[in-house]
């Protein structure tokens, strides 16, 4: 990757960290409240909010082109999840910029709210988006890392069924890591919480109704939930006339080792094998939105016809 | 310090205030319930039934005061919160 691809400089701190996390575990209560930390989604560049005018796209981006390249972080996430540790201006949409001309855009959205609320969000930002941008959108290209792939894919949807212009624009879509068969750790965790409310005992109760409190947007990672009553590969909507890629890793060197095969990256298990997926064994959950061979067939798969 | 730094510390806040109220209601809930339990047998016993529900009451009045003294003080240090925060707001 060339040193010349840069992302602004002020990378997320702390703040927007525990935010997010905040955001993840709670984001639906702090939405309901009104709550000071709950995150409105926006396009975020030197950690602050992107206004989607033309003047502030344009002061945004001094050379922007016809390619656009969208990047949406995972729960818990904010878009600094796509930076490298050791080096934070570089990232998939730097990179994508340097080597074959893409904007990228980098979203932030409170994923602790309903996965299919979040993909209507998203439709309304993109049309908003492709209306102020300074040039004619010739090409989009979506990235999903984790949750982010499941809220692309509501998006799309929705962008569909109404037959939004953005639609029309999207080449690729990259899911990163995306449970869309559920997530094992929130399935565990709708098990244990389904066992302390089955015991009969006011401590486990109060266990349970705690352990009960975390956000929709995580519990609608059990099944991979995309739209209302829609969830998994086979029940959810895909854009027909997009390219799908699938992005996979393993905990382990060997993805036949026992640890892959249970816990997949970590977190997530990989997809069937396929013509767009591809597995990176020895790349765990995170890692997966931030890795140079994962970037170098991201631009493969950017680059074929 | 800049609003959206004040806008989240004042969200924390809230969000603590909330979380207390809801752990100090839910354990009162919990102890409330074990707390009868032991008393439940007892008064089973004819000849110690009465004293034991006298006792029973007065251990879950103590036990609700103590729970109400924790969401009191809670509600209390939030308002000073929201207090200290609206001056130091308007002196920015």
């Amino acid at each position: 990757m060339s040193d010349a691809a840069k992302k602004p400089a002020a990378a997320p701190g702390l703040g927007a960290t525990l935010a997010s996390i905040v955001n993840g575990c709670f984001g639906d209560y702090l939405s309901q409240r009104d709550n000071g930390l709950a995150i409105d989604m926006a396009f975020y560049q030197h950690n602050r909010p992107l206004a989607l005018t033309p003047e502030a796209l344009r002061d945004a981006f001094p050379a922007p082109t016809g390619k656009l390249c969208v990047l949406l972080h995972g729960l818990c996430c904010h878009e600094g999840s796509w930076d490298y540790p050791d080096s934070p201006v570089r990232s998939y949409g730097s990179a994508l910029q340097a080597d074959l001309g893409f904007t990228p855009l980098f979203l932030r959205y409170n994923t602790g709210l309903p996965i299919p609320y979040n993909g209507k969000a998203l439709d309304t930002l993109l049309e908003q988006l492709l209306t102020a941008y300074p040039l004619p959108v010739e090409e989009l290209v979506l990235l999903g890392h984790s949750m982010g792939g499941l809220v692309l894919r509501g998006a799309c949807h929705f962008g569909a069924e109404r037959g939004a212009a953005w639609v029309g624009k999207v080449s690729r879509i990259f899911y990163i890591g995306t449970p869309h068969e559920g997530a094992a750790l929130e399935q565990v965790g709708h098990l244990v919480n389904s066992i302390l409310h089955a015991v009969p005992n006011p401590i486990t109760h109060l266990l349970g109704d705690v352990a009960n409190q975390r956000s929709q947007g995580i519990k609608d990672l059990r099944h991979g939930t995309v739209l209302e009553g829609a969830a998994g590969i086979a029940a959810g909507p895909w854009l027909a006339s997009a390219q799908h890629y699938m992005i996979a890793g393993t905990v382990t060197d060997d993805p036949e080792h026992l640890a892959a095969k249970l816990f997949g990256d970590g977190l997530v298990q990989p997809p069937q094998a396929g013509e767009n997926v591809r597995l990176f064994p020895g790349i765990d959950h995170m890692q997966l939105a931030h890795d140079d061979t994962v970037y170098a067939q991201i631009k493969t798969w950017c680059a074929s016809t | 310090m800049n609003p959206e730094t004040l806008r989240q510390i004042r969200g924390a806040k809230d969000l603590l205030e909330d979380a207390i109220e809801a752990l100090a209601v839910s354990v009162g809930e919990a102890q409330r319930k074990m707390t009868r339990q032991p008393y439940a047998l007892l008064a089973r016993i004819e000849p110690i039934s009465k004293p034991v529900r006298a006792i029973e009451e007065a251990h879950l009045r103590i036990a609700d005061g103590v729970y109400f003294s924790i969401r009191l003080g809670n509600r209390l240090v939030g308002i000073a919160a929201n207090f200290a925060l609206d001056r130091f707001e308007r002196q920015e």
